[in-house]
């Protein structure tokens, strides 16, 4: 069955090679995915600390159009949009006065019951006996970590968590089938500072370096992500994080949907992994 | 912030209550544990305020002290704090509620540029229906130079442009900058709500 997709700002911009692994490494694996009609921007960290009500309502317009275009699913693979439009739909669940008053001022209603999942929820539904037989590669000596970062795992509110808050699996459970070594850390669902970066860089740097600095304690030799601000902020101010602190050695950041396209047999520059900073031959 | 506390009973219930109700958390039901503490991503630098010490100067009603604190404004919303609670408190989400009250008090921010930030970030996206990377850091990038303009800083000025020119550059080197102008044509309806949602609070 099709599938809802709602890319977010950040995927037709700066992060735009996301949008298109996405599809090409959906389309290969044989799921189908549609974008939904004029979405909106979901708001993001920043309206929740604007106004409460800005927050729901910017999420709601984009649940109503899905729904109301027959969809009963939808997938989000950046993080922040993920977790800010799971929050506002619990919240219109929670209070049906406000999703009245706000089904009043939208022109595509919200029904409810749309399921809202994360890239890595409708990766991992994928029998593994599937994905296996799509791969045309198989990684044999890769040493990885899986960073998760704040917004895959923790919400401001109560909703239902797909995988374990604390130590998650599912990205893990995903590079095994494509050869990928996942090795075990501490900084998994660590912060990486998001907006930080650019209104508060000393705290950003700091988080940042604690992430880096385990991964290659650890011995990975990459980072895989699937939330876009973290692969910005890691990739494009690694450079100035190991300055500061010291670090010499550096570690390139991939989409979790870069690795598997490699493995699905895409190539890097049909992929465009050359749009990162930190390549492999640098660190 | 003071090192003695002093409490004001009649001050400390309306700001709690207001509190609790903005941010719909319940912090009376605090007994002290520090696990939020224990995790808090930014706590290391936010001395001497950690979690759980906001949530007591909430208590005691202290609006001042609690609104203006490095750890409210350095807050990254990783939301660990509230996801470690055993008694279920997002103090992640009573930082956002400070941030607000800070901005209705007038008050100028403890760090300015983080709420020059998310303001320049929300309205963008509710200007155009969907966030425009360069408009919305250019917005907050004015507001930071309007600032140090009234300051008198000018090598401040030239240091946080050539900052950013030498970003840009390294982001249009790599195809990470993007030209085309966002927009989402449905726009008006979440703005009509929200002014709507303005007015009714105001009523």
């Amino acid at each position: 069955m099709e599938i809802a997709y709602y890319p977010g700002c950040s995927l037709k911009q700066s992060s735009n090679l996301y949008d298109s692994q996405t599809f090409d490494v959906f389309k290969r694996l044989g799921i189908s995915i549609k974008e939904i009609d004029d979405w909106n921007c979901c708001g993001a960290t920043s309206a929740g600390k604007v106004d409460d009500f800005l927050a729901v309502a910017m999420p709601a317009r984009n649940i109503g159009i899905a729904e109301q275009q027959g969809f009963t699913e939808m997938v989000i693979p950046c993080s922040a949009c993920y977790s800010r439009t799971l929050v506002a739909q619990k919240k219109l669940e929670d209070h049906p006065d406000l999703k009245n008053r706000i089904n009043e001022g939208l022109f595509r209603k919200i029904k409810g019951g749309l399921k809202v999942s994360s890239i890595l929820e409708i990766l991992a539904r994928i029998p593994k006996k599937t994905f296996k037989q799509k791969l045309t590669k198989k990684f044999k000596q890769l040493n990885a970590v899986c960073y998760y970062g704040c917004m895959l795992t923790r919400f401001p509110d109560d909703v239902e968590v797909p995988d374990d808050v604390e130590n998650p699996q599912l990205m893990e459970q995903i590079l095994k089938i494509i050869g990928v070594h996942a090795l075990d850390w501490n900084y998994k669902t660590a912060c990486c500072g998001a907006s930080a970066a650019m209104n508060d860089p000393d705290t950003a740097l700091m988080l940042m370096h604690k992430i880096i600095l385990d991964a290659l304690k650890r011995g990975a030799e990459c980072l895989v992500v699937t939330c876009p601000m973290c692969q910005m902020n890691l990739d494009v101010h690694q450079d100035k994080v190991c300055e500061k602190y010291g670090i010499n050695k550096r570690l390139p950041v991939y989409f979790l949907t870069e690795l598997i396209g490699l493995a699905l047999g895409m190539s890097i520059k049909s992929l465009q992994i050359d749009r990162h900073f930190i390549h492999m031959a640098d660190a | 912030m003071p090192t003695t506390l002093k409490y004001d009973p009649k001050a400390s219930s309306s700001f709690l209550e207001d509190v609790m109700k903005r941010s719909g958390q319940k912090l009376t039901a605090c007994y002290q544990c520090r696990r939020c503490a224990a995790g808090c991503a930014v706590g290391d630098g936010t001395s001497p305020v950690t979690p759980d010490r906001l949530v007591r100067l909430i208590m005691l009603g202290d609006k001042k002290a609690a609104i203006s604190n490095d750890l409210v404004w350095k807050c990254v919303s990783c939301y660990t704090c509230g996801t470690r609670c055993p008694n279920n408190i997002q103090t992640g989400r009573i930082t956002e509620t400070l941030k607000k009250m800070s901005k209705e008090s007038k008050e100028a921010p403890r760090l300015p540029k983080v709420g020059y930030f998310h303001d320049s970030f929300a309205k963008s996206g509710l200007r155009w229906g969907r966030v425009n990377e360069m408009e919305f850091m250019g917005m907050y990038e004015l507001k930071l130079l309007r600032d140090k303009f009234l300051e008198k800083d000018f090598d401040g000025i030239k240091e946080e442009i050539m900052d950013q020119m030498r970003f840009g550059f390294s982001m249009m080197k790599k195809r990470r900058m993007h030209f085309d102008f966002l927009t989402a044509s449905g726009r008006n309806e979440v703005k009509r709500l929200y002014k709507k949602a303005k007015k009714d609070q105001f009523k």
